[in-house]
C-alpha cells in the first residue's frame, strides 16, 4: 500500500497530495495517508464524493484511500 | 449631510438640526424595515447587534438554541451561557427541523438566522417558528436584510446597512416592545444602547435602504437569473467544483463555490488581478488557519472556496467575463 506522509502540511496541499497520487495506483488499491491538518477529514470526505473515491477515517490524522473507479 | 454633522444630543441650533435630521432617519428605516421607532436602537459597532439581541433576551438559567452553521459571534455567547444547544444542519444548509422540534419545550432563546452570509442559504423561517415552542426569537436579518418578511413572532431582530448596500457602521436592533430583554451590558440611564452611531453614517443607511427598496423588486429576479447562469456556466466550464446549498433556497446574489486542488486565496488573487473582487471561507485564508465551519457543516469542500455577491446592477456581461476569469484562473492553479 502506497504510504502518504502529509504531516504539517496545510490545506489544500494534502488534498491535492491525494489527487496526485491516486493517478498512479489502479481501482481497488488504497494509499494511506497520514494529515494533521485540521480541514483534511472534511475535504477527503468531500473529495470522496466529488470524485466517485473512498476514504476510512483510520484513526486520528490517519486515513484510508481507496480507488474505485478508473480515471 | 452638511446640515448633520453636530451631535444630536446638545443644545445648540446646529444640534437640533441634527436632531431633526436623525429623526428623519429613524422613522424612514422603521418605516422600510416594517419596525417601530421605539423598537429599534441604532448600533455604530454592527458586530453587538448579536449580543444585544440575544444575549439581552437570555435569563441565566436559559438555554441558547443555535445552528451550527451561525455566525461565529453568536457561538462567543453560547460559550459564556451555561446552556446551548446546537442544531445540524441538512447537507442543504437547512436546519434539522427535528432536532429543533425536541427542543421545543425548552426555556430560552432561538438564534434564528435568517440567511447565511457566507453561503446565502435561507432559512424556512415561518417552518422553523412554528416548530420554536416556548423558545424566544432572535431573528439575525444581519444577511438578509429586507429580501425576507419579518417572521410571524420575534422577540428581537437585528439588520445589518450593508445587506442593502448601505454603509459599513451601521447596525439596527429591534427588541419588541413587551419583549423579556435586558441590557446585557453595565448601562446608565434609561438608553438600551451606547447612542454613539454616526449620524452622517445612519443618514446613508436610511437613503441607501430608500433607494434599494426602490430598485429591490425587480433586481430580485434579474440577480437570481443571473446567478443561476453563474452556477450554470461555472459548473459546466470548470470540472470538480462544489456548489453550497440550492439557488431556489438561497438569497439570489451570494453564491459559494469550492473548487478542488486549488487555493483559495490565490485564486482571490488571480481574480483581482481580472478585476474581480470577492471574499472566500476557505482554511487558506482564515485568520485561525480552520475550515469554514459553516462548510464543514454542510459537507462542502473547504478549501479553494470563493464567495460571489452579485451587485445591484450587475450586467450578464460581467458576469460571463467573471466566469471565464474563474476558468482560467482554476486551470492555471491547477497546472502550476
Amino acid at each position: 500500500m502506497k504510504e502518504l506522509n502529509c504531516l504539517g502540511m496545510r490545506c489544500p496541499l494534502p488534498i491535492i497530495a491525494v489527487g496526485r497520487e491516486i493517478k498512479n495506483i489502479t481501482p481497488g488499491e488504497s494509499i494511506h495517508l497520514l494529515s494533521d491538518d485540521p480541514a483534511t477529514e472534511i475535504d477527503l470526505k468531500a473529495w470522496a464524493r466529488m470524485t466517485g473515491n473512498q476514504i476510512e477515517v483510520k484513526g486520528p490524522n490517519e486515513f484510508l484511500v481507496s480507488k474505485s473507479k478508473v480515471d | 449631510m452638511d446640515q448633520g454633522w453636530a451631535d444630536p444630543r446638545k443644545l445648540a441650533h446646529s444640534a437640533a438640526k441634527a436632531r431633526i435630521l436623525q429623526e428623519e432617519a429613524l422613522a424612514s428605516l422603521a418605516q422600510n424595515l416594517g419596525l417601530r421607532s421605539d423598537e429599534m436602537e441604532i448600533l455604530g459597532e454592527p458586530a453587538l447587534g448579536h449580543f444585544y439581541s440575544i444575549a439581552g433576551l437570555m435569563r441565566p438559567e436559559d438555554t441558547l438554541v443555535h445552528s451550527n452553521v451561525d455566525r461565529k459571534e453568536v457561538f462567543a455567547i453560547a460559550r459564556v451561557h451555561q446552556n446551548s444547544s446546537v442544531l445540524g444542519v441538512e447537507p442543504s444548509g437547512q436546519i434539522k427541523v427535528d432536532e429543533l422540534q425536541k427542543l421545543a419545550k425548552t426555556q430560552g432563546v432561538l438564534a434564528l438566522q435568517v440567511a447565511n452570509g457566507e453561503t446565502g442559504i435561507l432559512q424556512d423561517v415561518e417552518g422553523l417558528v412554528a416548530n420554536s415552542g416556548t423558545l424566544r426569537i432572535a431573528a439575525d436579518f444581519s444577511s438578509a436584510g429586507t429580501r425576507v418578511p419579518l417572521p410571524s413572532r420575534w422577540d428581537s431582530v437585528f439588520f445589518d446597512a450593508r445587506s442593502w448596500q448601505g454603509p459599513q457602521g451601521i447596525g439596527i436592533v429591534a427588541i419588541r416592545n413587551g419583549a423579556a430583554w435586558r441590557n446585557p451590558l453595565p448601562y446608565l440611564g434609561a438608553t438600551r444602547t451606547p447612542q454613539s452611531a454616526s449620524l452622517p453614517l445612519l443618514m446613508s443607511a436610511a437613503i441607501a435602504l430608500e433607494e434599494w427598496q426602490e430598485n429591490e423588486g425587480s433586481e430580485v429576479a434579474r440577480l437570481r437569473a443571473l446567478s443561476q447562469m453563474l452556477r450554470d456556466e461555472i459548473c459546466a466550464s470548470v470540472e470538480n467544483c462544489d456548489v453550497a446549498g440550492d439557488l431556489g433556497q438561497s438569497l439570489p446574489h451570494i453564491t459559494s463555490f469550492s473548487f478542488l486542488y486549488v487555493q483559495g486565496e490565490e485564486l482571490l488573487r488571480r481574480l483581482e488581478l481580472a478585476g474581480f473582487e470577492v471574499d472566500s471561507g476557505s482554511a487558506c485564508t482564515a485568520e485561525d488557519l480552520q475550515p469554514s465551519h459553516v462548510l464543514a457543516a454542510m459537507g462542502v469542500l473547504t478549501h479553494g472556496n470563493i464567495r460571489i455577491t452579485l451587485h445591484q446592477g450587475c450586467t450578464s456581461a460581467e458576469v460571463k467575463s467573471l466566469t471565464e476569469a474563474i476558468r482560467i484562473a482554476v486551470e492555471d492553479l491547477r497546472a502550476s
